[in-house]
C-alpha cells in the first residue's frame, strides 16, 4: 500500500496547520454559520427575488474578525479612538454605538443583521428592503455609472450587474462617514467603495461577500469572510424602525439598569 | 497504525476546541452568556415593542424576598414569527425564563436566540429563535 502514507501525511499536514485556528481565541466579530451546501433546488438565472436572511449569530457582529482588519491611517485611528462599542475587544456596557440614539445602521452595516431583507427587481434596478429599520435601496442595472462627486448619504448610491448568471456584483459609494462598520466600531470615511458579491449557489443559497476599500481610513480593502444568506419562503417583512421613544424607554428600563449595581 | 491514531486525535481535538470557541463567542457585553439561568415568577407587565420585547415579572428569592426582574427578549418581529403577539404573555401568567443574567449582579437578564425561552405550567414554550 505505498499511496496510503502519503495520503494520509498529507492530511495530517493540513490538520496540524488547522491546529492554531482552533487554539486561537475567537475575534468576538466571527460570524457564526455552516457552510454552504447546495444541496436544494437550482437557482434560477439571473433572479435574486425573494426574502432573504443572513444565517448569523445576533446581530451584533463586525464587518470582519478584528485581527484581520487592515491597520488604520491616522485620520481614521483617531475616530476609532473616540468609539465606544459594545462588542468585541473594545465592548464596554455603556457605549457610544451610533445606532443607540437611533441613527440608521446605514451601508453595508445593515447587512450584518441576522434579519429578513428582500430583493425585488423594478425597470432598471433592483430594490431590496431590509426589516432592519424599514430601510430600503435601489441597485440600478441599466448601465449607468457611479457618480463621480455624490453627495453622502447613509446607504449610498449602488449599481450592479450580473456576472454569469449567478452572481450579483454590487459597487456602491456615496456614503456619509457617520456609521460604523459593525457592532465592533471601526469607522469609514466619505471616500469608501464597497463592492459585494450575491453568488447565488442553489435555489435557497447565496453566498455573499463584501469588500470595503477606504485609503482614507485603511492601508488596504478590508475583505469580509464569506456569510450565507437563506431564502424565507412565506416570510413576511415585520415592522422594526428605530423609533426614539421607544429606543429610550428601552435604554431607562433595560439597558441602564441592566449594567447597575443592584441595590442591596 | 499509530500515525493514523495521532490523525484522529487532531482532528477531534481541532473540532472540539472550534465548537467550544464559537459556543463562547457571542452575547451583549451586559449579559453572561455562559451561564444562562431559569428563573419563575408572576408578570407584571410585558411591552411588545421594538427594538426589544420586555418581560416583567416578580420572582421570590432564595430568602422568599419578592424580586421585580426585567427581561429583554427579541424584537416583535422575531417573535412574530415564532409565533408569538402581544397578548402571548399577560400580567398574573406563572412563567419560567430562561435568560442570560446581567454580570452586574442586576436582576435583569436577556432571554433570546438559542438559550431564551418561556415556558407555561401547562407545558407550553415559547422561543425566540432568529431565522
Amino acid at each position: 500500500m505505498p499511496r496510503r502514507p502519503k495520503f494520509s501525511a498529507k492530511f495530517l499536514k493540513i490538520t496540524l496547520a488547522l491546529l492554531p485556528l482552533a487554539f486561537a481565541t475567537p475575534a468576538r466579530s466571527a460570524p457564526r454559520q455552516k457552510p454552504a451546501s447546495p444541496t436544494s433546488a437550482p437557482a434560477p438565472k439571473r433572479d435574486l427575488s425573494g426574502m432573504w436572511q443572513y444565517q448569523g449569530s445576533g446581530g451584533a457582529e463586525g464587518i470582519a474578525p478584528e485581527k484581520t482588519i487592515p491597520p488604520m491611517t491616522p485620520w481614521a485611528q483617531a475616530k476609532f479612538n473616540q468609539e465606544r462599542p459594545g462588542y468585541g475587544s473594545r465592548a464596554v456596557p455603556d457605549g457610544n454605538d451610533p445606532i443607540l440614539q437611533c441613527d440608521p445602521s446605514g451601508f453595508p452595516r445593515v447587512m450584518l443583521f441576522p434579519l429578513p431583507f428582500e430583493f425585488d427587481p423594478a425597470p432598471g434596478r433592483i430594490l431590496q428592503f431590509f426589516e432592519r429599520e424599514h430601510e430600503w435601496r435601489a441597485i440600478w442595472t441599466d448601465g449607468r455609472s457611479l457618480p463621480k462627486d455624490a453627495d453622502p448619504t447613509w446607504f449610498g448610491y449602488a449599481i450592479g450587474h450580473w456576472e454569469g448568471d449567478y452572481t450579483l456584483v454590487v459597487e456602491s459609494s456615496g456614503f456619509n462617514d457617520k456609521t460604523w462598520l459593525g457592532a465592533t466600531g471601526y469607522p469609514h470615511s466619505e471616500d469608501m467603495r464597497v463592492t459585494e458579491r450575491y453568488q447565488r449557489v442553489d435555489r435557497d443559497t447565496i453566498r455573499y461577500n463584501i469588500t470595503v476599500d477606504d485609503p482614507k481610513a485603511y492601508v488596504k480593502p478590508i475583505v469580509a469572510p464569506e456569510r450565507i444568506m437563506k431564502l424565507k419562503p412565506g416570510a413576511e417583512m415585520e415592522e422594526l424602525p428605530c423609533v426614539w421613544s421607544e429606543e429610550n424607554s428601552f435604554t431607562k428600563r433595560i439597558r441602564q439598569p441592566a449594567v447597575a449595581k443592584p441595590h442591596p | 497504525m499509530k500515525f493514523r491514531l495521532l490523525l484522529g486525535l487532531s482532528v477531534l481535538a481541532s473540532l472540539l476546541f472550534i465548537c467550544a470557541s464559537l459556543q463562547a463567542h457571542h452575547g451583549n457585553t451586559a449579559y453572561d452568556p455562559d451561564h444562562p439561568i431559569t428563573i419563575k415568577g408572576s408578570v407584571t407587565e410585558f411591552v411588545w415593542s421594538n427594538p426589544h420585547c420586555q418581560i416583567y415579572l416578580d420572582v421570590k428569592d432564595a430568602k422568599g424576598k419578592v424580586v421585580g426582574w426585567s427581561v429583554e427578549s427579541q424584537s416583535p418581529g422575531i417573535l412574530r414569527r415564532n409565533g408569538w403577539s402581544r397578548d402571548s404573555i399577560k400580567p398574573g401568567d406563572l412563567i419560567a425564563v430562561t435568560l442570560l443574567p446581567a454580570k452586574s449582579g442586576a436582576p435583569v437578564g436577556f432571554s433570546g436566540e438559542k438559550t431564551g425561552k418561556i415556558v407555561f405550567p401547562d407545558g407550553r414554550v415559547l422561543k425566540m429563535d432568529q431565522r
